[in-house]
C-alpha cells in the first residue's frame, strides 16, 4: 500500500496578533480540506510543541475535529520539540499504512508572538534535558549550535561569512514567498554586523519567533504525489554525549533509512527543505543527508550549489530562518513548499519540474529527526 | 570526575543500559578534572534565570585520559585547545578556569 498527498494549506507566517492557536489551525485545515475533493477524514494528527505552556491550550486534535465538523473521529497531538510537525505527519502516514485509516488530516501549528523573547527562550529550553549539568552551566538551545559552529570553523576553512551566505540565500528565497515571515531584503554586511546572540551566531543566523499553521490531507487513494519514504530517528539529548559534535546523527540515520526505503540516493533528490533552525544547522544537515561530503558543506555554499536552480536547491521557501518557525507547523510547512514545487507552482519554482523532493525536520539539539521523500507520479 | 563506560564508550552521564550491548552500565572510574577546550560559545541572550550572567562562556571540555566530554561554564574567555581545570562546582554547575 502507498500513501498519497491530496492537498495542503498554510497560513501566512509571522505575527498573527488577532488569531488564536485554534484560528490558525482551522484556517490551514480549511484550505487543505477545500481542495481534498470531499475525502472523508478518518483521523486527525496535530503537531504542536508549546500550546500548553505558551498558549494555555491543549486538546488540539479534538478541537479541530469538532470545529470542522469532522465527526467524533480519533485525534491526537504529537510533541517532538521542533520536529512535532514532521512526527505528526509520519503518524498520519503510519495510520494509513496500518490499514486503520483511509484519509488523515495532519495539521501543525504554533502561537508564539504574544510572549516575550525571554519567556519563549525559557520554554524552548525544555527541548533540552533539564536535569543535567549542561542545563545548570547555562547552555541554551542556540548556544549548542554556537559551540558546533566554532568547532566547524576550527576544523575547516569555513567562517562566519559562510553562515551569512546561508542566511542570505534563505532570505532571498523568502522574498518571493508571500507566506514567509521576512520579506525585507538584506545584505551580507548587515548579516555579519548584526548583534551577537551566541558567538559566533548573530541575529540572522537564528530562526525567529513566529505564529502560523500548515495542514495536509493524506490518503491511501492515489493522487499526483506519492510518499516514497517516511523515516525517523533519535539522537543524543546532550551535547557532551555526542561522539562527534559535528554530526547530528539523527539526521544521518533518518536520511539513510529514508533513502533505503525509497531505493534511491541523495544524488536523485531534486529539491530539498531542511531544518535550518540556525544557519549552522543547515550546514550540518546538507552534509549528514549526503548531499555534500562531510566538512565540505561550506564549499558547496560558497559555490552557490544550494541556491534555487543550483545543483541541490535547499529551502526554496526561505527555510525556518526567513519563512519563519512556528515550531509545530514547520514540518508541515516544508511539505507544503515541496508539494508546490512538485506541482510546478511554488515560490522560487525550479526551472526543471522536480520529481523527487526531500523534507527533513529536526527536534531538540539533534534529539529527533524525521525525513520524508515525496515523488511526483 | 567520574566517568561511566560500556563497549568502549565513556560518558560523564550515568545511563541505565548500554545502547550497544543492552546490558546495564556498571563500569565506572575516576578521571582527572583537567582537560582541553574542544569548543565553546559566548552566550549573549540567556533565559531569565541566567540573564544576570550574560555574556558568559560555555565550553565543551575534552577530559584528559578519557574519551568523555563535559559541558562547563568558564569564568574567563577561552579558545579551542586551551588547557582548563575545575575551579568549583556550584549548584550542579561545573565552573572551569584556564590552567595558568
Amino acid at each position: 500500500m502507498s500513501v498519497y498527498i491530496h492537498s495542503v494549506g498554510m497560513t501566512k507566517f509571522g505575527n498573527s496578533e488577532n488569531n488564536s492557536l485554534k484560528d490558525l489551525m482551522l484556517a490551514a485545515c480549511r484550505e487543505a480540506l477545500d481542495q481534498a475533493n470531499g475525502l472523508k477524514i478518518d483521523a486527525v494528527y496535530v503537531g504542536n510543541f508549546m500550546g500548553g505552556s505558551l498558549a494555555n491550550q491543549e486538546i488540539l486534535g479534538a478541537i479541530v475535529a469538532n470545529d470542522l465538523g469532522l465527526g467524533y473521529i480519533p485525534t491526537a497531538k504529537l510533541e517532538g520539540a521542533c520536529a512535532s510537525g514532521g512526527i505528526a505527519f509520519r503518524q498520519g502516514v503510519l495510520g494509513i499504512l496500518s490499514g486503520e485509516y483511509e484519509n488523515v488530516l495532519v495539521v501543525g501549528a504554533e502561537k508564539m508572538k504574544h510572549a516575550s523573547t525571554a519567556e519563549v527562550t525559557q520554554v524552548i529550553n525544555s527541548a533540552m534535558d533539564q536535569t543535567t549539568n549542561e542545563k545548570y552551566a547555562g547552555l541554551t538551545f542556540p548556544g549548542f549550535f554556537g559551540v558546533t559552529a566554532n568547532r566547524y570553523f576550527y576544523e575547516t576553512g569555513a567562517s562566519k561569512a559562510h553562515l551569512a551566505m546561508i542566511a542570505l540565500k534563505n532570505r532571498e528565497n523568502a522574498l518571493n514567498n508571500p507566506l514567509a515571515q521576512f520579506q525585507k531584503p538584506t545584505t551580507i554586511e548587515e548579516i555579519l554586523n548584526a548583534r551577537i546572540i551566541t558567538d559566533p551566531l548573530g541575529l540572522f543566523d537564528c530562526s525567529p519567533i513566529t505564529d502560523g499553521a500548515a495542514a495536509v490531507v493524506l490518503s491511501s487513494k492515489p493522487s499526483d504525489i506519492k510518499i516514497l519514504a517516511s523515516a525517523q530517528a533519535s539522537g543524543p539529548t546532550m551535547m557532551q554525549d555526542a561522539t562527534d559534535l559535528l554530526s547530528l546523527s539523527a539526521i544521518r540515520l533518518s536520511g539513510r533509512q529514508a533513502y533505503e526505503k525509497a531505493g534511491i540516493g541523495p544524488q536523485d533528490i531534486d529539491v530539498v527543505e531542511i531544518h535550518d533552525c540556525f544557519s549552522m544547522t543547515e550546514m550540518i544537515a546538507i552534509e549528514e543527508l549526503g548531499f555534500f561530503p562531510k566538512l565540505e558543506g561550506w564549499l558547496a555554499i560558497e559555490q552557490g550549489k544550494t541556491r534555487v536552480n543550483g545543483e541541490k536547491p535547499v529551502n526554496t521557501s526561505g527555510g525556518l530562518l526567513s519563512r519563519g518557525h512556528p515550531i509545530g507547523a514547520t514540518g508541515i510547512a516544508q511539505i507544503y513548499q515541496l508539494v508546490h514545487q512538485l506541482r510546478g507552482n511554488a515560490p522560487n519554482q525550479l526551472e526543471k519540474l522536480p520529481r523527487l523532493a526531500l523534507a527533513q525536520n529536526l527536534g531538540g539539539t539533534g534529539a529527533y529527526s524525521v525525513v520524508h521523500i515525496l515523488e511526483r507520479v | 570526575m567520574k566517568v561511566y563506560e560500556c563497549c568502549g564508550v565513556e560518558s560523564v552521564t550515568k545511563k541505565v543500559y548500554c545502547s550497544n550491548c543492552s546490558k546495564e552500565i556498571t563500569n565506572e572510574r575516576e578521571v582527572p578534572d583537567e582537560g582541553t577546550v574542544y569548543s565553546f560559545t559566548v552566550i549573549h541572550i540567556a533565559p531569565p534565570e541566567y540573564a544576570h550572567l550574560a555574556p558568559y562562556t560555555v565550553a565543551l571540555v575534552q577530559l584528559n585520559n578519557s574519551s568523555a566530554k563535559l559541558t562547563v561554564r568558564m569564568d574567563e574567555a577561552v579558545q579551542i585547545g586551551d588547557a582548563v581545570k575545575l575551579d568549583e562546582i556550584v549548584d550542579g554547575t561545573y565552573i572551569y578556569k584556564k590552567v595558568s
